[in-house]
């Protein structure tokens, strides 16, 4: 399997589905004007269907001007509809052109210059991963100006997910409105999924209404809107009429946590979830994964011993090495050795030599820690050794 | 780069680009059609405006209504027809009837079709959502663990750690950002700042080298000269090279300032770089016409430049000890490289119904073999037993200078005494050395 196979599935995907809501969105537009045209010829069927008196000129020419009239909407909201749907294939296949940038070289440009776009292609695949990552996590600000910044805002998500940012934010205000909408929007999709996004927001409605002591109104809302959730919902809505009973300021579960302000952030973190199940996107960003392949890949049990660690090493630094306590070590079938001075490999041209403490340096190194009255130092435990013997070894 | 990922895009941009050539023919299609149809109606409309009006027109004097004759539209023969009306009130007869209903009908056929042939399109679109799933990765559940990168508090030291990275690239507003979004606490904060402040310098500088600004750069290869020589580094000379020729390119006006500048700079150069600077006096000769127009116009071309701030980042970080690449983007990228080997063994364990590859040992199920840049420590496995040495099973050096695992040395000895397995020397066990990599 390849990079790109490997981890770019969301980046085609969601635009993808971008594609795929417009296009129903502008069958929905374009039948819907049709009907109305269709209505109006059943109207003049209609008149003309009272086979005893003829229609009067004006019946019919009011009509069939109502039917022109359609026509130019439908015709404008064709062309609108069908120009979305074909931005949307063009926005989906202008991610799929940068993909391509790394799979097929350039023939005419030298290595040196093909190495340079790959390095800068990788550069922009990170502020990408992380973008992701920083939407995910709601840091919205922050992933905008890091796209400003990278000049790359045409390769992320950033316009789909601006959406979410006003329901998130809504939802943090304590208001329902725009998350209501966005499922209303969704609504197909939602339920092809088994989410329980609406429900759990008619829930908070209710017990907002309950919070405000405005019990009537809370049972009315519930008769209108939880009935079509009996079905699947019956327990939570059997909890939802029992809080009636409870005040406010309950210790009883599970009414006080029905009642908490937590709830809200819960919503928020709920309908986040569901926008990147919506959209087939895995629960974990891809930056996560990254993150927990490359440490595992780098890590090794030097990592977590003091004094053997290297300052270069990302997982010996502080953040990564917490970060990395959980992950499995790197596997390793074949000796590969470094000297811990030189940062060189150690093979035939640079061969493993052992100072007297058993600890193993490179050749090359041997003359930096040799003084000039032939003294060696060891630099890891800090012992000198006077003209010692410096022994090569074999390393298979 | 990688056939697999071409062939994966490949099958995706076939199927894209025949859902946008469609579209594309759809909506001149609509376009066209709609035009067509509303067309129609118009003319409907107009034939019966005139009716209406020559109608109301002739006072029931006349049943008769009289057609433009130069009109031919579809509507003419009603305009002919013998209208019944009532005063005020003229009616369509049936023959009208017949046509206006008939020219109704027509036209909803015709738009019906339209929207059937957008509806056809269905098929063409989600069969790009299904060639992108069949091809693309979605499911990274087995290549994970949820424990990692689940808590807040790892997820915080990874908002440090993306912190820390952008200050370097000189981003420290998306820095900022981040840590205001976060919520990041203040010593963490404090420490991304403090961490990354030698490395912003060099950046700084390295941007500036390659926007031909030499200044900065100058300024701190002198102040780490003796560093810099004593690593055997070229990089001081060329940026007083680079600094030379930028006077030598403003032309003959320049050349006294140019010599200036050699006399000064190049003088503890010249046994390092005997041929070099010879070379860079040859200029003068052609400072007349322009070195662009000389044998020596590869010296300053833009590679030169790109080539000094490349130079540059590698020298002035291997001189202050710092890596050149951030921790983030070495993780990443390593994460990029060991993800694909990761999905693919995965897939191969799974056919074999081995379960869960990650969570159940302490080691990756496979090499991942990374560049030889990211390898920061010696790892010994033992020859013989194929197994990484640990602090309990340390390796040891035999007599002979071969180099096994302890547990592979108890293995091969009998007693004390100890056949090398890679050279016929026989010794005794116990004179075997524990070292260290």
């Amino acid at each position: 399997m390849a990079e790109i196979k490997s981890m770019e599935h969301a980046t085609l995907k969601v635009p993808y589905e971008v594609l795929n809501k417009k296009f129903r969105i502008s069958q929905k537009n374009v039948d819907r004007e049709m009907d109305q045209i269709h209505n109006i010829t059943k109207d003049v069927e209609k008149i003309v269907g009272g086979k005893s008196i003829l229609p009067t000129v004006t019946d019919v020419g009011t009509l069939v001007e109502n039917v022109v009239q359609r026509i130019h909407v439908l015709k404008r909201k064709a062309d609108e509809s069908f120009s979305e749907e074909i931005n949307a294939g063009l926005a989906c296949k202008r991610k799929l052109q940068h993909l391509k940038i790394i799979t097929f070289p350039d023939s005419h440009i030298g290595y040196d210059a093909w190495q340079a776009s790959i390095e800068q292609w990788k550069m922009v695949r990170m502020d990408r991963i992380v973008i992701e990552h920083l939407l995910r996590r709601g840091y919205y600000e922050t992933a905008e100006c890091l796209a400003k910044k990278s000049d790359i805002r045409n390769l992320t998500n950033l316009d789909i997910f601006h959406i979410s940012r006003e329901v998130e934010e809504d939802l943090l205000n304590h208001k329902t409105l725009k998350c209501v909408l966005w499922c209303m929007d969704n609504k197909s999709k939602l339920r092809k999924i088994n989410s329980t996004m609406e429900f759990s927001l008619r829930v908070q409605e209710f017990v907002e209404l309950v919070r405000i002591d405005n019990r009537m109104e809370a049972v009315k809302y519930a008769r209108k809107y939880f009935q079509g959730f009996e079905k699947t919902q019956l327990r939570e809505i059997c909890q939802c009429m029992a809080l009636l009973a409870y005040p406010t300021n309950t210790d009883t579960e599970p009414y006080k946590s029905l009642y908490s302000g937590q709830r809200w952030k819960d919503l928020v973190l709920n309908f986040r979830n569901e926008n990147y199940r919506l959209f087939q996107l895995s629960i974990q960003s891809l930056l996560s994964v990254a993150i927990q392949a490359g440490l595992s890949s780098l890590k090794t049990p030097q990592c977590y011993t003091e004094n053997c660690k290297n300052l270069h090493c990302p997982v010996c630094q502080k953040d990564f090495n917490q970060i990395a306590k959980n992950l499995p070590y790197s596997h390793c079938v074949q000796s590969r050795l470094i000297c811990r001075i030189t940062g060189l490999p150690l093979n035939e041209h640079n061969l493993p030599m052992m100072l007297p403490n058993g600890q193993i340096f490179g050749q090359l190194a041997i003359p930096q820690i040799t003084r000039e009255d032939g003294a060696v130092v060891c630099p890891i435990t800090n012992t000198k050794f006077s003209n010692p013997k410096v022994e090569k070894v074999f390393v298979m | 780069m990688q056939n697999a990922d071409a062939e994966a895009l490949n099958a995706v941009e076939k199927e894209l680009d025949r859902v946008i050539y469609k579209l594309k023919d759809i909506r001149e299609n609509a376009a066209a059609e709609i035009s067509d149809v509303a067309t129609l109606m118009e003319e409907l409309q107009k034939v019966l405006n005139q009716a209406e009006l020559e109608m109301t027109g002739t006072i029931n004097t006349s049943t008769q209504v009289d057609a433009p004759s130069d009109v031919d539209d579809p509507m003419a023969e009603e305009a002919d027809m013998q209208v019944e009306m009532e005063p005020a009130k003229p009616r369509l007869n049936e023959l009208q009837v017949k046509h206006v209903l008939e020219t109704l009908q027509k036209a909803n056929e015709r738009l019906q079709r339209l929207s059937a042939e957008h509806r056809d399109l269905h098929g063409a679109v989600s069969k790009v959502g299904k060639v992108i799933d069949r091809n693309f990765v979605s499911d990274f559940t087995a290549t994970t663990r949820i424990d990692a990168l689940q808590d807040e508090e790892n997820l915080m030291l990874l908002n440090k750690v993306m912190a820390k990275h952008y200050c370097r690239q000189g981003m420290d507003d998306v820095a900022r950002l981040l840590i205001k979004e976060s919520g990041m606490p203040e010593d963490m904060a404090q420490e991304v700042f403090d961490s990354e402040s030698s490395f912003a310098e060099i950046y700084r500088i390295w941007k500036g080298i390659q926007q031909q600004e030499l200044g900065p750069a100058l300024e701190w290869a002198e102040r780490h000269s003796e560093q810099l020589i004593a690593k055997n580094s070229t990089l001081e000379f060329k940026l007083h090279r680079l600094a030379f020729l930028q006077i030598m390119s403003r032309g003959i006006s320049a050349q006294s300032e140019a010599i200036a500048y050699a006399r000064q700079n190049f003088g503890k150069f010249i046994d390092r770089f005997e041929h070099e600077i010879p070379n860079l006096m040859g200029c003068f000769i052609y400072l007349p016409m322009g070195i662009d127009n000389s044998p020596y116009k590869h010296l300053i071309s833009p590679q030169v430049w790109m080539e000094a701030s490349y130079v540059f980042m590698k020298d002035a970080c291997h001189t202050l000890g710092i890596s050149k690449n951030s921790a983030l983007s070495v993780v990443i990228n390593a994460g990029c490289t060991a993800l694909p080997a990761l999905l693919n063994i995965k897939q191969v364990m799974q056919s074999r119904q081995v379960l869960s590859i990650w969570n159940a040992r302490d080691e990756l199920p496979i090499e991942i073999d990374l560049d030889p840049e990211y390898r920061y420590h010696s790892i010994f496995a033992c020859p013989i037993l194929r197994q990484q040495t640990t602090e309990d099973n340390p390796p040891k050096k035999l007599t002979c200078g071969h180099v096994i695992s302890n547990d592979a040395l108890h293995k091969l000895s009998n007693g004390h005494i100890l056949k090398c397995p890679y050279c016929p020397v026989e010794q005794n066990a116990d004179d075997a050395v524990r070292i260290y990599f």
